[in-house]
């Protein structure tokens, strides 16, 4: 099989599963008891409106009294052509609350991506090289640690020691702050060490593990034979060839990673990004809202694993196209 | 002498003159027997409890409990303690990691209390007198509670062993809350743990057996499954229905095997070459036969040791759900108590650190379990040890 023809179906398959996901995420709101409509309704007689006429108009918003197949065409083509919606609870378009949420959330993610990238390869190559010194069992209990705490709980007890008791940074964060201050950079900090912990030790057990298979290589040993020095070793002989799984790993898990723990991340800081928008959204029953902000990380994570298998193809003349 | 009692033992052993009832026999063996008798109780019990009474008798995630503690004696339990030296094999391999026995003793400490405990001691009750009482051994500005319960002396409100790790804003005492919390995790991590293995070894196995469109439908099936990240599905399936713990655990066990497919299959791939499937097809087999009596015993090794660590990856979706108030609030759960003690940091520091404590301990003590389980019953991993 050709490398084309191979691309080509595995796009035309993420094509697939999008589609599947937005029919799944139909289906489940067509027969969900409560999709908002009450929160609308109850929005609409605090400020003083009829509780039947918003239910209407909720209806008719959301065409529920339409039949289903025609339900699910609107749905479909407002989906593909972008028109996601109208928040009720920010009387905004969706799109335009994501577009107000996400620097906020790029802010503390992008800082931490690299720092969890760089650390952590860094960390897993070093403990790969001295395998069962002490750094090396520093590195395995500090990749223990990073998996096994709970994100939230780890920023609730930062905050706690951190801004509470020490009082060296703020707990929370506040928006007016510009971007490039001392202030936001302050109160970033706390976030960005919780959300890069766990991702640390993600990277630093897979780096680990991959360079290990090359650590005692033929190749590895020539290059020493040869008199190699230890920098020269690591960075030409085991770095290169662990890189392609490394990269690969990167896209789809870090990115998964990364915003499942944003979320949580956002609520505890009080960061007001994409995870706090969705949170706020589910809490009020704004269903365009949620749905919107639930499924952009969902089809960021199938064009993650798209890039992650075409990368992995191209990069790796080893795998063969023909299994999957 | 020694000549006579040979020939007589060969001669009690002629094949047609084995008493096949004494060595097990061709009928049931007395596991076969235990297992079918009680899954028919538990049948019989559930259908009870659905049909019969008008209030449920426990709870479905408690049913489902139940039946993950059956499986557990009848699939690790019971197996091990009919090879002891197997066993005895296992523990001296396992016994060598000396952070994971401390942590498979921690573990089986908060089975026993999470598993029992609930059902001793009764559930934390609000008091609003004794809010914000602090740990026993410690004390606190008198400021801080309502009312002090244990002795107050020169401005100080000192902790009293009625409630030895305090008490949260409304006063429910922590300890008791971190027992119940220890039982919600426990049922998480395991009945999730029990969906995941059984959909994920018969899916592999099955698709790793039979091969051709079979293995293609249901390895599609399962690229589907893990591109929709379950996190943010439970946040939709939660945002539409009535969340509770009985919903995420059947979410994340009916939509998590993916991984555990995907393992199984690639290692029954390799069992499937080998000559004793083949030596058992020739016999006549049946295609069941093979997959239950060959192929997933010689998996079960890799399937447990995934099994172990993806166990603390649920115990954490729960408490992250539970934090962001996304689950039932009458389940009392380490993550609601963290959360409700988020907003009393300054003057109540315990109540969000010590259920922390306890879920970071439980889900640590997962992993260097899975670990050294690894090590113990991966035989691949021998070169190493």
């Amino acid at each position: 099989m050709s490398m084309h023809w191979y691309v080509a179906r595995r796009v035309a398959w993420a094509v697939i599963a999008t589609y599947l996901i937005l029919s799944i995420t139909f289906g489940l709101l067509a027969v969900a008891p409560g999709d908002g409509q009450t929160a609308f309704a109850f929005k609409a007689a605090t400020q003083g409106g009829d509780v039947d006429e918003a239910q209407e108009t909720f209806d008719e918003i959301t065409g529920r009294d339409e039949p289903l197949l025609t339900r699910y065409k609107n749905y479909m083509v407002n989906m593909a052509t972008l028109n996601w919606g109208w928040s009720f609870t920010r009387n905004q378009p969706v799109l335009d609350a994501i577009a107000q949420a996400y620097p906020y959330s790029l802010m503390y993610a992008l800082p931490a991506t690299l720092i969890s990238i760089i650390a952590g390869y860094a960390i897993g190559l070093y403990s790969a090289t001295h395998q069962y010194t002490l750094t090396d069992y520093f590195g395995t209990f500090t990749a223990f640690f990073g998996i096994s705490i709970p994100n939230f709980w780890f920023g609730i007890m930062l905050i706690l020691v951190f801004a509470v008791d020490l009082g060296w940074l703020p707990s929370y964060y506040q928006t007016g702050r510009g971007v490039w201050t001392v202030a936001n950079a302050k109160q970033l900090i706390l976030p960005i060490i919780v959300l890069s912990t766990g991702a640390i030790a993600g990277n630093m057990r897979y780096s680990r593990a991959e360079a290990l298979e090359y650590v005692h290589a033929d190749f590895v040993k020539t290059a020493r034979a040869k008199g190699a020095d230890d920098w020269r070793v690591l960075v030409r002989h085991i770095f290169r060839p662990a890189l392609v799984p490394l990269m690969t790993i990167l896209v789809a898990d870090i990115l998964g990673l990364l915003f499942a723990g944003a979320y949580i991340t956002e609520v505890v800081f009080q960061i007001p990004g994409l995870g706090l928008l969705s949170y706020k959204a589910i809490i009020q029953q704004d269903t365009a809202l949620v749905m919107a902000t639930t499924l952009i990380p969902v089809f960021i994570a199938i064009i993650g694993n798209l890039v992650q298998d075409i990368a992995y193809t191209v990069l790796d003349p080893r795998i063969s196209y023909g299994d999957r | 002498m020694a000549a006579d009692t040979r020939s007589e033992t060969a001669a009690t052993e002629r094949f047609e003159d084995v008493d096949w009832n004494d060595v097990g026999g061709l009928g049931f063996t007395r596991r076969t027997l235990a297992l079918g008798v009680s899954s028919l109780a538990y049948a019989v019990a559930v259908l009870y409890d659905v049909f019969l009474t008008e209030d449920a008798l426990i709870s479905g995630t408690n049913w489902l409990f139940l039946l993950t503690l059956l499986a557990g004696v009848f699939f690790v339990a019971w197996p091990l303690a009919d090879n002891r030296r197997l066993t005895a094999y296992y523990w001296r391999r396992f016994k060598k990691n000396r952070a994971a026995v401390i942590s498979a003793i921690y573990l089986l400490v908060v089975f026993v209390l999470g598993t029992f405990g609930p059902m001793l001691i009764a559930k934390p009750e609000l008091n609003v007198l004794a809010a914000y009482q602090p740990p026993v051994f410690l004390s606190v500005d008198s400021s801080v509670p309502t009312s002090c319960v244990g002795q107050a002396a020169e401005g100080l409100c000192h902790g009293t062993w009625k409630y030895p790790l305090g008490t949260t804003s409304d006063g429910k005492g922590i300890a008791r809350l971190v027992v119940f919390g220890m039982r919600v995790s426990m049922q998480v991590g395991l009945i999730t743990m029990l969906i995941v293995i059984s959909i994920g070894t018969v899916v592999g196995t099955s698709a790793a057996y039979f091969s051709g469109l079979v293995d293609e439908l249901l390895m599609r099936y399962v690229d589907i499954q893990q591109t929709f990240p379950t996190f943010f599905l439970f946040l939709i399936v939660t945002y539409l229905f009535k969340p509770s713990l009985f919903l995420l655990i059947t979410i994340f066990g009916f939509l998590g095997w993916g991984g555990i497919a995907r393992l199984v299959r690639s290692e029954a791939l390799q069992r499937r070459e080998e000559s004793y499937i083949q030596a058992a097809e020739n016999a006549g087999a049946s295609d069941g036969w093979i997959i239950r009596r060959h192929l997933m015993p010689n998996v079960s090794n890799t399937v447990i040791t995934a099994a172990t660590l993806l166990i603390p990856s649920f115990i954490l979706f729960e408490a992250t759900f539970a934090f962001l108030g996304l689950t039932d609030p009458s389940t009392p759960s380490w993550g609601q108590v963290i959360s409700s003690g988020r907003g009393d940091l300054d003057s109540a520091w315990w109540i969000a650190t010590i259920p922390g404590v306890f879920l970071f301990f439980t889900v640590l003590a997962f992993n260097f379990v899975g670990d050294a389980l690894r090590d113990a019953l991966d035989p691949r991993s021998e070169g190493d040890a």
